[in-house]
């Protein structure tokens, strides 16, 4: 952004000169130095207003009562009561607290434990072990949810399965993992554990590379052992990385995970497993309610950029650098 | 010429959004030398314009046909981003009436055939009930796709049956004395108790003939909706519902059914039934040759007698109430956005007449004779070895089959089967599912459309239907189920009944 500034006090410009060309003119010479870069851009912007910003005129039928026949332009609208509907409907509250629990469950214990594997992978000496535990961690978030929830399905199964015997042996009770409401959430967070924590060390394996030897060198010699080290060079190392990744995190916090929740929820759980987004789908998709789940949809959208933004607010304002 | 550049880049994006845009612009044509349907596809492959499937329907019916064949399990969305676009087809296949096929008619998207199907002889159903289910509150926006109501069936091991000296089951008492037998007697006679009565897969949802709800009806408790006291009221409100479920809570608790039957995957059906770990399946009598056929491919000399079956069965007070479906699968329906004029329109109901005749429906249903089957007796053996048109033939009618109406019958061949005791289960199954038809216990709601259930209907229902399985797997009592019941009434089944009842008495009049 300097370019255009130091154009705008050059010398030999008149002073009476309107302050509009002068800026236009300043544009472009600024894009004609950095036209390469704005065709690079192009792209970028492209793909946002083409995939991203066009499709968003379709929110509208939030507050329409959208028939498809009548189009998205044609059907009539009705103001808010598609969210007031929404806010009244008994549903609404136990969705909220499905959503919201899950929700922070995955971010107390998923998140946490993704710091501590790539705390533990950094400490692994033996280059060999380390490269090769790293890669065994890194595969399950290549199979899709589909193959996880068959997987819980055999591993679980009633009777049968080798965990479903190891759990109740251990807690010496016998119930139906799979469809007890009081297992629903725990299954959820171990999946989602097993699944996505070895591949959420890759950008902390990254910010611990860069910390700084020296600094270990120096408290090894001052006599720090491992977890004084950890505690006063790695995390302090890592901090801005964690805070960036937490805000990331809580942003897609009430994405709750569509695909593992609706394979795992039946009739026997559903009380503890409706969550937004299976809810948009169940009366969006197979009731035709398009309008009705639009606003749903957006409502949680909503949710989540104030918690994206208040935590961005907090990070700066305890002296953290935030994201924006 | 910096200026001109940028303006040339704008300019260059502009045109090609406004590119984009202009894609679905297309008019439709407006002369009906050529017909444009919208169908579902359930193949791996679509069939190909140029087939020869294809061009002998374009024969039988003198039309040019321009199929646009979508797969089924994205459909609906396709079929409702269509209907919003300007290039809509001339017939629709409408695979039901959800809410969004309702909306659209009400706002006024389709032709109202009401009055107009009994002028063409292929058209005009003779089964003026079938295609009253089929309608919305008595208005018919479509030509209804025939399917045969009774499917009810209970298919249980032969052999268990044979070896332990009982007889096929006729009540539901009998349904329960067979299951206890096959989990206590070990029929298998392997020496252990690893066997039980009755197989249910995950299948909660109401309305869906599913095991539950054909127990139900056999119980006396209705089709979804029966008559009380001169009012309609929903099923699950019977003392015959809570009874029906009770029996089978019974036959949980005393593990007759397998104990996982709310989360238990339904693709895996039949495997109990194979392996010999469960003797029993209550599903539609479609499976029978299925089932036939597992076990003929496991051993091709001896699998005569594995299956056995019997359709409905009679209910505690010694009645038969057969449980059947509404008869239909949706329905062709044709839109008013592309067939503008009622000359358009007896254009097109002229072509659906003509893809109903005989000749189109052997087509669409056998093939084409010499091609891919014979005529022996009357029915249509297939020809072997396949020729490769014979094989595309007989993959290209799979899909094709979407577009059979069979509103006056099935006038095409009953299909020869394999074998001769295939053949005679075969015959046996049609008498038995005509048998039945005599009493069936068809839904006199099937018809009406109400507002708050097209609004909320599926969640509403959910609410019984999850306490169902509840009750059924014991988070529940009766009391938590007849609760359950109470709550779909307050939040919002009172005004469905209502609705319902309404619309039930200005059409009896």
């Amino acid at each position: 952004m300097t370019a255009p500034v130091v154009e705008a006090k050059a010398p030999g410009r008149a002073a009476s000169k309107p302050p509009a060309p002068a800026r236009r003119r300043g544009f472009a010479v600024h894009f004609a130095h950095y036209k390469w870069l704005y065709l690079l851009l192009l792209p970028g912007v492209l793909y946002f207003a083409i995939f991203r910003y066009g499709p968003m005129y379709g929110v509208s039928i939030a507050f329409k009562d959208y028939v498809p026949f009548l189009g998205v332009n044609g059907s009539p609208w009705v103001g808010f009561t598609n969210f007031t509907d929404f806010f009244a409907n008994p549903d609404f509250p136990r969705l909220l607290g499905n959503t919201l629990i899950l929700a922070f469950l995955n971010l107390g214990i998923a998140f946490p434990l993704t710091i501590v594997l790539a705390l533990l992978l950094n400490e692994v000496r033996l280059s060999v072990l380390k490269r090769t535990v790293q890669t065994l961690v890194y595969i399950p978030h290549f199979l899709s949810w589909t193959i996880v929830a068959s997987l819980s399905f055999l591993l679980f199964a009633l009777d049968i399965g080798p965990l479903f015997q190891f759990v109740n042996l251990l807690f010496g009770t016998n119930v139906d993992i799979l469809s007890d409401p009081n297992w629903f959430r725990p299954l959820i967070v171990l999946q989602e554990i097993w699944k996505n924590t070895g591949w959420g060390t890759i950008i902390f394996l990254a910010a611990l590379a860069t910390v700084d030897q020296d600094q270990y060198e120096a408290a090894i010699i001052d006599g720090a052992g491992r977890f004084r080290r950890v505690w006063h060079i790695t995390l302090p190392g890592i901090r801005s990385t964690i805070i960036v990744m937490l805000i990331l995190a809580i942003g897609q916090m009430l994405n709750t995970g569509f695909e593992q929740i609706y394979l795992m929820t039946n009739a026997l759980n559903r009380s503890v497993a409706d969550v937004f987004d299976t809810y948009v789908y169940f009366v969006g998709i197979t009731q035709g309610a398009y309008s009705y789940s639009t606003a749903v949809g957006l409502f949680k959208s909503l949710v989540g950029i104030v918690l994206i933004f208040g935590t961005n607010w907090l990070s700066k304002r305890f002296n953290q650098s935030g994201l924006f | 010429m910096i200026r001109t550049k940028h303006t040339l880049a704008a300019a260059v994006v502009v045109s090609a959004a406004l590119a984009l845009t202009a894609c679905g612009g297309e008019a439709p044509a407006s002369d009906l030398s050529s017909v444009k349907i919208m169908a579902p596809f359930l193949e791996a492959q679509p069939p190909t314009a140029d087939g020869a499937v294809q061009k002998k329907l374009e024969e039988v019916t003198g039309k040019d046909i321009n199929i646009t064949w979508t797969p089924n399990a994205s459909y609906e969305d396709k079929m409702n981003i269509t209907l919003a676009s300007s290039d809509i087809p001339h017939v629709l296949v409408v695979q039901g009436k959800t809410p969004g096929f309702v909306k659209n008619a009400e706002a006024g998207a389709f032709w109202d055939l009401t009055d107009k199907l009994k002028d063409y002889p292929n058209l005009k159903t003779t089964f003026p009930e079938v295609q009253q289910n089929a309608s919305i509150n008595g208005k018919v926006y479509g030509v209804y796709r025939g399917r045969n109501p009774i499917r009810a069936a209970v298919m249980f091991r032969q052999d268990w049956l044979d070896k332990l000296g009982l007889k096929a089951p006729e009540t539901v008492e009998d349904l329960y004395k067979v299951a206890k037998a096959f989990t206590e007697q070990d029929p298998d006679g392997n020496g252990q108790n690893d066997t039980y009565g009755i197989t249910i897969p995950k299948w909660g949802a109401l309305g869906t003939n599913s095991p539950y709800d054909m127990i139900e009806t056999w119980y006396g408790a209705g089709n979804r909706w029966t008559e009380r006291d001169g009012k309609l009221v929903p099923s699950f409100e019977t003392d015959e519902f809570l009874e029906a479920d009770r029996f089978i809570k019974k036959m949980v608790d005393e593990k007759l059914i397998n104990p996982d039957f709310a989360t238990y995957d339904s693709t895996k059906w039949n495997e109990p039934f194979f392996n010999g770990k469960g003797g029993m399946i209550i599903d539609v009598d479609s499976r029978v040759s299925v089932l036939i056929n597992l076990f003929k491919q496991a051993n091709p000399n001896d699998f005569q007698n594995k299956v056995g079956f019997v359709g409905s069965l009679k209910g505690p007070d010694g009645e038969l109430h057969a449980h059947p479906t509404d008869g239909y699968s949706g329905f062709l329906a044709i839109p008013k956005a592309s067939v503008k004029t009622e000359a358009d329109l007896k254009n097109v109901l002229s072509f659906l007449d003509k893809l109903n005749s005989k000749d189109a429906a052997i087509l669409l249903n056998n093939g084409i004779e010499g091609v891919n089957f014979t005529v022996e007796d009357g029915l249509a053996a297939t020809i072997k070895p396949e020729t490769p048109e014979g094989k595309t033939v007989n993959t290209d009618i799979k899909s094709f089959a979407q577009l059979g109406t069979n509103v006056t019958g099935n006038n095409f061949y009953p299909v020869k089967q394999a074998s001769e005791y295939e053949q005679k289960v075969f015959d046996d199954r049609t008498a038995i599912m005509a048998e039945d038809l005599k009493s069936a216990v068809y839904n006199p709601a099937a018809a009406f459309v109400s507002p708050t259930y097209v609004a909320k209907g599926a969640q509403l229902d959910n609410i019984v239907a999850d306490a169902r399985i509840k009750y059924l797997a014991g988070q529940l009592d009766e009391q938590g189920l007849k609760d359950a019941i109470k709550l779909w009434n307050t939040s919002g089944g009172d005004k469905v009944k209502e609705e319902i009842n309404k619309l039930w008495q200005e059409n009896k009049k």
